[in-house]
């Protein structure tokens, strides 16, 4: 353990309260809450954040669009093939993130998969990601304070708060000394 | 960035000690800022392919004439000067121009050459040492709570 890499965690934010979570990047912890801490000290920084989710790397089962069009050999199903809950995430443009489109039930991740691209699949994607429900991470009720409160409390400036257009403007109209 | 631009115009428009202070800010950051932008665009290999990629949408040293351009008029307006005999207004290409940039010194810096990045690579080192314990039990605990 001396020197390894903690597992990875995707990290998803939502920058609305009513909008979709979306991949913002990822984070190496220990466990689940950790990762939502070092995720909040990571991505919380600005107050456009409401809730958090963090998703180990390896529960994320993926597939490209291509490979849903042209399937190689199925994957061995993992889990004990009673139904669960399974989260769905796209992606649809190569610079774009993935966003949070739904959840679906499935007795596997490969049935979860077939099953979100039948559920979402009119909305172009270029990559899916299902991840089982019980293996996200996510910030609650009790969390909100501490997890987002701090940034919305900090002042922020913006650009025009400062008034360097302006000071450079009188300080060229004042005679030359 | 505006941050700092306004700090310097009001540096630069107080008190003699004001003023001296914000002249030799500009004296030792002037040449680290500009080298900032990266090696020259004939020294800098990948470029063209973080272009075609979209990740870089101007070569280094594009962003570095913006730079100059932008920052070194304001800056003499000012009253300030800065640390190249070179620099000045070129009319035919609209820009204005450095003297050679030292590269050596900017490789020396990348490479960590000198007393701050010893002192600064020791200070990472007894963190992450001093912090041994705390991951060592992170990981315990994790790893409990995964058979509990």
């Amino acid at each position: 353990m001396r020197d390894t890499q903690w597992p990875r965690f995707q990290v998803f934010h939502q920058e609305q309260p009513d909008g979709p979570h979306t991949n913002v990047g990822a984070v190496h912890a220990p466990d689940a809450e950790l990762a939502l801490q070092n995720a909040r000290d990571v991505f919380v920084r600005r107050p456009d954040c409401f809730s958090l989710w963090v998703v180990p790397a390896d529960q994320i089962f993926s597939l490209t669009a291509e490979e849903i069009e042209h399937p190689g050999p199925p994957p061995a199903p993992k889990g004990n093939g009673d139904p669960q809950r399974y989260q769905v995430f796209i992606k649809r443009t190569q610079a774009g993130s993935h966003e949070h489109v739904g959840a679906v039930s499935a007795e596997s991740e490969p049935a979860a998969m077939g099953e979100a691209v039948r559920s979402f699949g009119t909305v172009d994607a270029l990559v899916w990601w299902v991840v089982p429900e019980n293996r996200i991470g996510r910030t609650g009720a009790a969390d909100v304070g501490s997890f987002f409160g701090p940034a919305k409390d900090k002042p922020y400036r913006d650009q025009a708060f400062y008034h360097t257009t302006t000071l450079m403007r009188q300080i060229r109209g004042r005679p030359k000394q | 960035m505006k941050q700092g631009k306004e700090q310097v115009i009001l540096m630069s428009q107080g008190t003699p000690l004001q003023r001296s202070m914000v002249q030799d800010a500009a004296n030792r950051w002037w040449w680290p800022t500009i080298m900032m932008f990266g090696p020259h665009d004939h020294d800098s290999p990948n470029s063209p392919v973080l272009i075609r990629w979209g990740i870089k949408t101007k070569t280094n040293d594009q962003l570095r004439q913006d730079f100059v351009n932008q920052v070194a008029p304001e800056v003499l307006e000012l009253g300030l000067s800065l640390p190249d005999p070179s620099l000045h207004y070129d009319q035919a290409s609209g820009n204005w121009l450095t003297g050679p940039i030292d590269w050596d010194e900017f490789w020396r810096v990348v490479k960590g050459d000198g007393p701050c990045n010893a002192e600064r690579i020791a200070a990472r080192r007894k963190a992450h040492a001093d912090g041994e314990w705390v991951r060592e039990a992170l990981a315990a605990y994790a790893e409990r709570q995964a058979t509990a």
